[in-house]
C-alpha cells in the first residue's frame, strides 16, 4: 500500500505496523476512514468480502469483512482494510459513499449473512427471496441436496 | 453525411479535477437518478406501467431480468434481478485445492475464460510467492490479448444484433464477427485442445507449450483480423442508423462509473485513463508499451470506439510478443502428481487483472491447509449491471437494449 494510506492508518488507528493485507478497523469508524480514502483519490470500489469463522476452542464464532479500493490512473495502487465483528454484530453500510458497495454488500448479506446497517435496499442478490440459510457459512454443508443443507 | 461525434472533434474537451484525477467536465457530476425511488411517489405524465424484460430475452446477454417502470415509453425506474446462473462457484472453490480450482473459473466469464483463470492462478501464485518463468509470462500475455480480441468480437456481434436488422441485413455483423472469432478459437484450440473452457493455466505456469508453427499461424490470423476490422467500421462507424442509436445514448458519469466499480471500456469511454495492463503490470505487460485508448463522450458510441481501438492495440501487442517468445520451461513448479500437491501458506491476498470487461480480481484467504478458507471473485460484469438503475432512467425501452449491450456484461460472471 502507498505511504499516504499507511500514514492515514497509523494516525487514525494508532498503529505502529500496518499489515499488507490491511489493518483491522473498528466498525464504527469504517465510514469515516473510507470517506478519507475516497478524498485521497481512492475512487474505484474494488471488493467487499465477508468470511465466516466458526467457533473453535480458542475463539468464539466471528466474521471478518475485507474491503478494497483502488486509486485509478498511472501508478495505480490499492488500499485494503478489514473489519472484525462478532457473530451477532453488524457493520455500517458504505453504499452511501460508493454506489458499487450496494450490490457487493447485498451479495455478502445473501451468501454470508452479514447485516449492513443503514443499507437502503438490503435484499438477497443471488439466491431466491425465500431461500433459507447463507451458503458461504462454514457450517453450511455442501453434500446434502435438501433443506436444511447441513 | 453523418453527424460529428464529440469524440472526433479536434478541440480537447474541458477537464475538471476530482481527487487528483482529470475527468471530462461535460459528463462529470451529472445528476444521478435515485435507484431506490418509491414507485408510488412518482407522478407519471403518461400511462405508468411495469414491464419485465427477461430473464429469457435475446438481448439480455444471458439470463438477466430487468423490471422496468415506464412512464409512457420512458423508463423512470429500473430494477435488475440477477442470480439466475448462480452456481456457488465461491463455495466450490472453498472446497477445492489450487489444482482442482482452475476449470471452475473458466465457466464464470465464458466469453473470456483465460482471464478468469489468470486472475485465480495469480492469486495462488501471490500467496505462494511463485514467479512463473519468462516463457510462461509471455505466453500468458499473448493468450490474454488473443482472448481480448475474441471477446470483443463476440461483444461487437451481439451488440449489433441487439440493434436488429437496421444495420444492413439482420445479423450480418454478428455472423461476420463469429467468423473472425472462430479463427482465434482455432489458435487457442491448437494450443490447449479446447475451444471454450481451456484449463490452460496452472499455479506457477502454463499447462501447454506452443505447437510447431503456431507463431506463424498467429501472425497470419492477426493480419486477417486486422483487415476485417476495417469492414466492421464500414458497417458501423459509417452507418447513420448505428450512430443515431448509440451517440448520446447512455451517457455514463466517470465518477459514478468509478464509485460503482465499473471497469474496462465502460470506464475508459468516460475519460478515465486507467488500465491495469499499464498501471499495475502483470504477466509480461511490463515488457510492452501498452497504449490505452480513452474517449471522453461517455456514451454507447464512445464505448464502442474504445473497444475497437482495444482490438487494434491487442493485435499490436500479440505481434510484438509472438515473434520473440523466450526459450525455457513453461512452469515454475514440478508438474503436480496429485491434487494436494500445492501446499498453501497462511495469508490473505488480493490480485486484480484487466479482463476485457474491467478489473477482474480474486481475494483469497488461506489458513495453511491445502484448500483456501475464502475465495471471493470480483467480477467486473456485476458492477457493470449495477449501473443499469442509473443509466436506464430517462431512456426508452429500445435504448435500454442498446445501453445494456454497450456495457458488455456476461451474466455467468455476474452470478457465479
Amino acid at each position: 500500500m502507498p505511504d499516504d494510506v499507511l500514514a492515514l492508518f497509523r494516525t487514525r488507528l494508532g498503529l505502529e505496523e500496518v499489515p499488507p493485507e490491511g489493518p483491522f478497523v473498528p466498525p464504527e469508524t469504517l465510514p469515516d476512514i473510507v470517506a478519507a480514502l475516497k478524498e485521497m483519490g481512492f475512487l474505484l470500489f474494488l471488493y467487499c468480502a465477508a468470511t465466516h469463522w466458526p467457533a473453535t476452542e480458542n475463539r468464539p464464532e466471528a466474521f471478518t469483512v475485507a474491503y478494497g479500493l483502488r486509486r485509478p490512473g498511472p501508478g495505480s495502487s490499492t488500499a485494503r482494510l478489514r473489519v472484525r465483528i462478532p457473530a451477532d454484530g453488524s457493520i455500517p453500510t458504505l453504499s452511501g459513499l460508493f454506489a458499487g458497495a450496494d450490490w457487493q454488500e447485498r451479495e455478502q448479506y445473501d451468501l454470508v449473512g452479514i447485516h449492513f446497517e443503514g443499507h437502503p435496499d438490503l435484499r438477497r442478490l443471488m439466491l431466491p427471496e425465500d431461500w433459507e440459510g447463507h451458503p458461504l457459512r462454514k457450517d453450511y454443508a455442501i453434500d446434502t441436496h435438501h433443506f436444511p443443507w447441513r | 453525411m453523418v453527424d460529428a461525434h464529440p469524440s472526433h472533434e479536434p478541440v480537447a474537451p474541458a477537464l475538471v479535477e476530482v481527487s487528483g484525477l482529470s475527468l471530462p467536465a461535460a459528463i462529470t457530476h451529472l445528476p444521478r437518478p435515485d435507484p431506490y425511488l418509491n414507485v408510488e411517489d412518482y407522478e407519471p405524465e403518461a400511462d405508468a406501467m411495469a414491464l419485465n424484460m427477461g430473464p429469457q430475452h435475446p438481448s439480455t446477454h444471458g439470463v438477466l431480468r430487468l423490471k422496468l417502470f415506464l412512464d409512457g415509453e420512458i423508463c423512470f425506474k429500473a430494477v435488475p434481478y440477477v442470480g439466475y446462473l448462480h452456481r456457488g462457484v465461491e463455495k466450490l472453490l472453498e472446497n477445492r485445492t489450487a489444482i482442482q480450482s482452475v476449470p471452475y473459473v473458466d465457466k464464470n466469464d465464458y466469453v473470456s475464460p483465460l482471464t478468469g483463470e489468470l486472475a485465480l492462478v495469480m492469486a495462488y501464485e501471490a500467496l505462494l510467492d511463485v514467479e512463473p518463468p519468462p516463457r510462461a509470462q509471455v505466453l500468458r500475455t499473448i493468450l490474454m490479448e488473443l482472448q481480448r480480441i475474441a471477446s470483443h468480437h463476440l461483444w461487437l456481434g451481439t451488440f449489433c444484433l441487439d440493434m436488429g436488422g437496421a444495420l444492413g441485413g439482420g445479423s450480418s455483423v454478428f455472423l461476420y464477427n463469429f467468423r473472425e472469432r472462430e479463427l482465434i478459437l482455432d489458435l487457442l484450440e491448437a494450443l490447449t485442445g479446447q475451444r471454450m473452457h481451456y484449463n490452460a493455466l496452472m499455479v506457477g505456469g502454463n499447462r501447454h507449450d506452443v505447437p510447431p508453427g503456431w507463431e506463424e499461424k498467429v501472425l497470419a490470423t492477426m493480419d486477417r483480423v486486422e483487415d476485417r476490422l476495417a469492414e466492421y467500421e464500414a458497417m458501423t462507424v459509417d452507418n447513420h442508423i448505428f450512430r443515431s442509436r448509440t451517440v448520446g445514448v447512455g451517457v455514463l458519469d466517470p465518477l459514478l462509473a468509478l464509485e460503482a466499480g465499473a471497469g474496462g471500456a465502460n470506464l475508459r469511454a468516460s475519460g478515465v485513463d486507467h488500465d491495469l495492463r499499464r498501471d499495475a503490470p502483470y504477466a509480461a505487460y511490463g515488457q510492452v508499451d501498452v497504449r490505452i485508448p480513452v474517449e471522453t463522450a461517455g456514451d454507447c458510441y464512445a464505448r464502442f470506439l474504445v473497444r475497437i481501438a482495444e482490438m487494434r492495440e491487442a493485435i499490436r501487442i500479440v505481434r510484438l510478443l509472438v515473434s520473440g517468445i523466450p526459450e525455457g520451461p513453461i512452469g515454475a513448479l514440478k508438474p503436480p502428481r496429485h491434487v494436494n500437491a500445492v501446499k498453501l501458506p497462511p495469508g490473505e491476498v488480493y490480485v486484480g487483472i484487466e479482463s476485457p470487461r474491467g478489473e477482474l480480481g480474486t481475494y483469497l484467504i488461506s489458513d495453511g491447509s491445502p484448500i483456501p478458507v475464502r475465495v471471493k471473485i470480483r467480477p467486473p460484469s456485476l458492477h457493470a449491471v449495477s449501473l443499469l438503475p442509473y443509466l436506464c432512467v430517462g431512456a426508452t425501452v429500445s435504448d435500454i437494449v442498446v445501453i445494456l449491450g454497450s456495457l458488455d456484461p456476461i451474466l455467468g460472471e455476474v452470478d457465479r
